[in-house]
């Protein structure tokens, strides 16, 4: 705990034309924990020298800096990991958005350095959580394409690699795939398979492990330290790795249920196959295609896409692949025979980027492309027919005479249930032995921002198992998915938190004997990062923490704390408020404000000069999942008058960077409105809105708005209590 | 505009590739495969009024090989070479060179006189013959064409106003003169049909 | 790296958090690129500066990351382990210590139009690049700016961050391996006569739709007609605007049919009445993105024609326009009448620079992910993608970029 804290009262960028700073030096003179108090109006610049001469010798052990927003200047307000620095908002929350002169912003101002004071006084330097011996080695689960790859790249950047594959030969899909579609630039030409090239490169490679014909029987642990069983035939290996990659890929739709599209006809002739059946086809006649029924050369065939995908009854999403893959198989007819027919049926030809050159190629090969729906298939005595409605001739349309007809089938995630790959990993966890899933069985993440981030720490998804993709992105993403299980190996062995805390290296305590077994924080924790031993005690994995305080806002009896972030913390800062008496007319409105989206839009609100009362006082929260309802009876029982958290968007399309904080607050804070009752309160006091960065623009009317509805309800009856 | 044969009607329209395959082996024929079916010739032509068919969709009833349709479309005959389709199409096929191949293989090949392609057959007589185009002598050549001797002097009737002030001004000789070196002129035309494959 | 967009970025906030050292040059004065100029990402509908906040703060703290703004890379030689990348410095007529107060543009009285909005809106020739720029800092417009004769900023300035004098500088950085990550550029729809682009003021594009719509943009998130400032009543997006077409761009760009969904989506929010409508090839929503089209379909009642728009007319009178399209089930041409028309234009390679040799580009333009040992490329450099295979892209360029320091054993 810090005794000697430097203030640091800067009078720059506006912040001295609107504040007094003798209110400022008083109330950091009433603290005793303040060891001395210096002015200036340029600290971030010729007189950063000051601050870091006071540290350096040791005239302080914590700084107060009264200045700008703490997105600004980071490095510079930098004193190494054993000072904390916390900082007061006054320019962009304060001097940029309230009345100059006014009494209110200077009683914000002089809040604002309080809760600082009881944040920096409160605050211990937390210690880095380093294993004994992390293991930097990166396990692969799956040998094809995707896992090849990963394998491969982190094997090359010389990390050390463990792959398991369940089949007894390397290659996953690519096994029976006869060309890929084009793999370089520009994207016109389909390529060699390179799984041969690759697998060979991968079983040679010093630096890789391969366990074929394996399969995981047990995933415990956590980064740095998984510890892995891996069955092979009737041998059980133990291997310890830093970090996993999921890669185990994306299976065909089951083609059992296309014959539930009476349209398509599948399974009413041998010549009606699915489009792996074809490569398989391909393969085995080294390029050339010969039909199931008599073994005859294909020489007129139709290729119909979205054989189950796009439709809400099978595969609501597109397949993402399918498009060119039809494009490289109707190649294999028409390039040995440009005498062959194709057709190719399609609602959407979805040949994205530079993939149309490739499009454009097979057209000039002499692919047939119809587009519209298929309304029929039929095999009359070995000849099939098609019938569309085809839009380019805006009437029906039938092809007849037919070889073979093949449906272009969509892919399934081998994590979702039905998928061969069930159970991949089979993690030790608490909260269940896969991934999360999105819709679709695909493994969670923010699919835009952080794709690679699944719902379990160092457990990375690369390749269609994530999400539909073909094969140029599964190269690229896979090469991504090493770096992440190398980043993450690398912050483990250094104690910091992961994405998105990166570098963070607090971490959970448990005070175990006030523990009741409640088991909140082991289900709530939106990462799986801690287990329950046999008496529902729980067993936090620091490496798996990602560091959002969901756990400390989950507990009940309070016995979950960060150095420096806790309940007891947050608390003395609300205890810093000083709540003018009801009859002064001054509300006090405190603001739980999510620190990633909803303190930057604060932030900015100030910048634009956007004016907002001032009687709001703010607590930037890591997540708002880390909200715990007693400081809200906290608040209540000061006398605030409102509470109003600020969060960011929930449900399927959440922002929230912890998966689902906001959606926690939410649930906390309607069980609180039941305390509320009991305190003789209205629910109205607490409110909770959902606010991005971009909505700077609606900082005012949603502060000043609440202020509205408590000034309606009246002052809080607890004042002066 | 035409509407299809068959189309809302209980038989589908049959694929069939022959007729296809026949287009895409004249000159710049091949060019045809690459179509997506866009439309923007649709729109860019300047007669599409009169058009049975937009150039998309007759190239698709190509693809489709409805070569009856193809042929009694007006589509290729109204085209006005103006090459607006040519310069923006996405796909940068020559639909007018097109259209010009499908004029000749319809004069090659189909048995059926078409009201434009007597126009077309009309305007090469009279080159041949004189060197230079008179329009007197391409209108009669077309109209006796067209709806024989009758037919001719009834057009001619319906026309007569348009030809007198034409005359009148001195835009209309009704004999002109042969050029120089006809036969040479021919000699060219037949070397370069008999270069393009054209030689009767 | 080479480029401060969100495949630049990324590769840089990983490629430190995993401990290496990087140093980002941007050539445009923030940070950010052209995602900072997105008002939403398609599918979730949320602003792009939530994902740039986080990744501008964990490099704020990273102590490894380091990088230079209006900085031009100019040439780059060598190979893996000793890169010699020459750079040019553009004035930018404010020094480091700027703690973006404002004063300078306070007191500026020159004034230019404002780039990131498309010259949409003007700002002070001392100007912020926008509202969440990084670095936080203001720079000044040698172009704008009145010079020193004026030098009102100069006096204005509490922190003598102003030098009027600033001249360009040229420096050799050396790098062990180089990340090329240069972006796009929207296609100049200037050059799609047909469509009217660049003589139609109510014919605009894509991009300049996101900052309209954008809270922050120049007209604080209304959908207005430039011609008369007048909320439209029906808007066109036309597919394709320079894209998949031999005259233009030869390539899809893959990501236009998804924007234009996204921005019938938003358009939908804030004007309920309006007719939307959109002009289609193909809709190439792949993947999951099918989900957004079926609910953009299905929420914003947008009209769907197959149809590549070959003409578009204005009547001078009123500024609407008039789409000519083929209806591909009846063979008519169509003509149809909206207030504003959106073409989506298509991604074209950021132009040439002297830093990659012209014979390093595919035939459209973009350069292979792997140039050469120990020289990569990320993002839309490469070929046309959104933004979550930027971010991918970025990562695994990331990691070939310190391959061969993991080979010499760095961490160990």
């Amino acid at each position: 705990m810090a005794a000697k804290i430097g203030v640091y009262l800067c009078s720059g960028c506006g912040i001295g034309e609107v504040l007094d700073p003798a209110g400022l030096l008083q109330v950091a003179e009433d603290d005793r924990r303040v060891a001395l108090v210096r002015e200036s109006d340029f600290f971030c610049g010729q007189d950063a020298g000051l601050i870091q001469g006071d540290v350096t010798d040791r005239v302080v052990d914590a700084v107060v800096l009264a200045a700008c927003s703490p997105r600004f200047y980071v490095k510079v307000f930098d004193y190494g990991p054993g000072l904390p620095v916390v900082r007061v908002n006054l320019r962009e929350q304060v001097a940029w958005c309230h009345e100059s002169g006014s009494e209110d912003t200077q009683m914000l101002a002089e809040d604002a350095l309080r809760m600082a004071l009881a944040r920096a006084g409160g605050s211990a330097v937390p210690e880095p959580f380093r294993l004994e011996n992390p293991s930097r080695a990166i396990l692969v689960v799956g040998g094809g394409l995707a896992g090849l790859t990963a394998a491969l790249e982190a094997a090359r950047a010389a990390y050390r690699v463990i792959l398991v594959e369940r089949e007894n030969s390397l290659g996953g899909w690519l096994r029976n795939v006869y060309r890929c579609a084009p793999l370089r630039p520009p994207y016109a030409e389909s390529a060699e398979n390179p799984f041969h090239l690759l697998s060979r490169e991968v079983e040679s490679h010093p630096g890789i492990v391969v366990y074929r014909g394996a399969s995981i029987e047990r995933t415990a642990g956590g980064p740095g330290q998984f510890d892995v069983t891996v069955r092979q035939g009737e041998r059980l290996l133990k291997e310890r790795v830093g970090s996993i990659i999921v890669a185990t890929g994306a299976g065909a739709y089951d083609p059992a249920k296309l014959t539930r599209l009476k349209n398509l006809a599948y399974g009413t002739s041998p010549n009606i196959i699915v489009s792996s059946k074809f490569e398989e086809l391909a393969l085995r006649g080294g390029g050339r295609v010969a039909r199931p029924s008599d073994g005859r050369e294909v020489r007129r065939a139709a290729f119909i896409q979205c054989a189950g995908s796009r439709d809400p009854e099978h595969l609501p999403y597109c397949s993402a692949a399918c498009c060119v893959e039809t494009l490289k198989q109707a190649q294999y007819l028409l390039e040995p025979d440009p005498d062959c027919t194709v057709f190719i049926y399609y609602r959407d030809l979805r040949a994205n980027g530079q993939y149309e050159h490739f499009y454009k190629k097979v057209q000039e090969e002499g692919a047939v492309f119809i587009q519209g729906e298929v309304v029929h298939v039929a095999d009359r005595g070995g000849s099939l027919s098609v019938e569309a409605d085809d839009l380019s001739l805006g009437c029906r349309s039938r092809v007849e005479g037919l070889d073979l007809v093949v449906l272009a089938t969509g892919m399934i995630p081998d994590v979702a249930g039905g998928g061969p790959e069930q159970g991949a990993l089979k993690l030790d966890y608490r909260q269940g032995p896969e991934l999360p899933a999105l819709k679709y069985g695909f493994p969670d993440s923010h699919f835009i921002c952080f794709p690679y981030e699944t719902r379990r720490t160092g457990i990375y998804a690369a390749g269609s198992v994530r999400e539909p993709m073909d094969l140029v992105t599964t190269l690229e993403d896979a090469a991504g998915a090493a770096l992440k299980a190398i980043q993450c190996v690398e912050m483990t062995a250094r104690g910091q938190a992961v994405h998105p805390r990166a570098l963070d290296v607090s971490y959970p305590e448990f005070n175990m004997s006030r523990c009741t077994q409640c088991k909140r924080c082991t289900e709530e924790c939106p990462f799986g990062a801690i287990n329950e031993d046999a008496g529902s005690n729980p067993l936090p994995q620091i490496t798996r923490c990602r560091r959002c305080g969901t756990c400390l806002g989950a507990c009940p009896e309070r016995i979950v704390s960060f150095k420096d972030y806790s309940v007891a913390l947050i608390s003395s800062m609300i205890k810093a408020i000083e709540v003018p008496d009801g009859d002064e007319e001054k509300l006090r409105v405190l603001v739980f404000a999510c620190e990633n989206d909803a303190y930057p839009a604060l932030d900015l609100a100030g910048a634009a000069g956007l004016k907002y009362n001032a009687w709001v006082r703010i607590i930037p929260l890591r997540c708002l999942g880390s909200l715990n309802p007693v400081w809200i009876a906290d608040a209540m029982s000061r006398g605030i008058d409102g509470v109003l958290l600020m969060g960011c968007r929930q449900g399927e399309d959440y922002q929230c960077h912890f998966i689902n904080g906001s959606e926690l607050a939410r649930t906390r804070i309607m069980n609180v409105s039941e305390t509320l009752d009991r305190m003789g309160l209205e629910a109205g006091r607490i409110k909770m809105v959902e606010v991005e960065i971009i909505d700077y623009t609606k900082i005012p009317a949603i502060l000043d708005g609440f202020a509205d509805e408590l000034a309606a309800l009246g002052p809080n009856p607890l004042k002066g209590f | 505009m035409k509407t299809l044969k068959g189309a809302g009607a209980a038989q589908p329209l049959l694929y069939d590739c022959g007729f296809a395959r026949e287009i895409y082996a004249l000159e710049g024929g091949a060019q045809l495969k690459r179509c997506m079916q866009c439309g923007v010739c649709a729109v860019s032509c300047p007669s599409r009024q009169e058009m049975d068919y937009t150039p998309r969709r007759l190239f698709s009833l190509i693809r489709a090989g409805r070569k009856e349709e193809v042929l009694d479309a007006n589509t290729i005959w109204v085209c006005t070479s103006c090459c607006t389709c040519r310069v923006r199409c996405p796909r940068g096929i020559d639909i007018l060179g097109l259209m010009h191949e499908l004029q000749f293989y319809y004069l090659r090949s189909w048995f059926k006189v078409h009201s434009r392609a007597s126009f077309q057959q009309a305007f090469w007589q009279e080159l041949r013959e004189r060197g230079r185009i008179g329009e007197a002598g391409v209108m009669l050549r077309c109209w006796l064409k067209e709806g024989g001797l009758t037919g001719a002097v009834l057009k001619s009737l319906e026309m007569k106003g348009t030809g007198l002030r034409l005359l009148r001004r001195g835009r209309l000789r009704l004999i002109p003169p042969k050029i120089e070196g006809l036969t040479g002129l021919n000699k060219i035309i037949d070397k370069a049909l008999a270069q393009q494959g054209y030689a009767e | 790296m080479v480029g401060g967009g969100i495949s630049g970025l990324t590769a840089a906030v990983e490629a430190a958090e995993a401990g290496f050292d990087v140093l980002l040059l941007e050539k445009k004065p923030g940070l950010g690129g052209r995602v900072a100029q997105l008002n939403l990402y398609f599918p979730k509908l949320c602003s792009p500066n939530c994902g740039l906040e986080i990744i501008f703060k964990r490099l704020a703290a990273n102590s490894r990351f380091r990088f230079l703004t209006s900085a031009e890379v100019i040439a780059v030689s060598g190979g893996e382990g000793s890169f010699e990348v020459v750079v040019n410095l553009k004035p930018t007529f404010v020094k480091e210590n700027c703690t973006g107060c404002g004063r300078c543009a306070e007191v500026c009285p020159a004034e230019r139009p404002n780039a990131f909005n498309f010259g949409f809106d003007r700002t002070k020739a001392a100007y912020l690049p926008h509202r969440l720029a990084f670095p936080y800092r203001y720079v000044i417009d040698g172009e704008a700016c009145r010079g020193p004769s004026c030098a009102r900023c100069t006096a204005a300035c509490p922190y003598g961050a102003i030098d009027l004098e600033m001249e360009a500088r040229t420096l050799i950085l050396k790098a062990g391996s180089v990340i090329w990550a240069a972006g796009w550029e929207p296609y100049d729809t200037a050059r799609l006569g047909n469509y009217g682009g660049g003589r139609y003021p109510n014919v605009i594009t894509n991009m300049v739709l996101e900052r309209m719509a954008s809270p922050g943009g120049p007209t604080s998130g209304k959908i207005l007609r430039p011609s008369d400032r007048r909320e439209p009543a029906s808007i066109a997006f036309v597919q394709c605007a320079g894209s998949r077409d031999e005259n233009h761009l030869r390539t899809c760009s893959g990501v236009c049919c998804l924007v234009s969904l996204k921005q019938a989506a938003y358009v939908r929010e804030c004007c309920p009445e309006a007719r939307l409508a959109m002009f289609y090839i193909d809709i190439r929503a792949r993947g999951f993105y099918e989900d957004f089209y079926a609910r953009v379909r299905e929420g914003t009642g947008i009209e769907l024609t197959k149809g590549k728009p070959g003409e578009i007319r204005e009547d001078p009178a009123t500024g609407n326009l008039l789409v000519l399209v083929e209806n591909q089930l009846n063979g008519r041409v169509l003509e149809e009448n909206f207030e504003l028309v959106v073409l989506a234009a298509g991604m074209a390679p950021s132009a040439l620079c002297a830093g990659l040799p012209a014979s390093a580009r595919d035939r459209d333009g973009f350069v292979s992910p792997v140039l050469a040992p120990g020289f990569y490329a990320a993002g839309c450099a490469t070929r046309p993608m959104e933004v979550a295979p930027a971010v991918r892209s970025g990562a695994a360029a990331a990691l070939r970029a310190v391959q061969w320091l993991g080979r010499r054993g760095h961490g160990r």
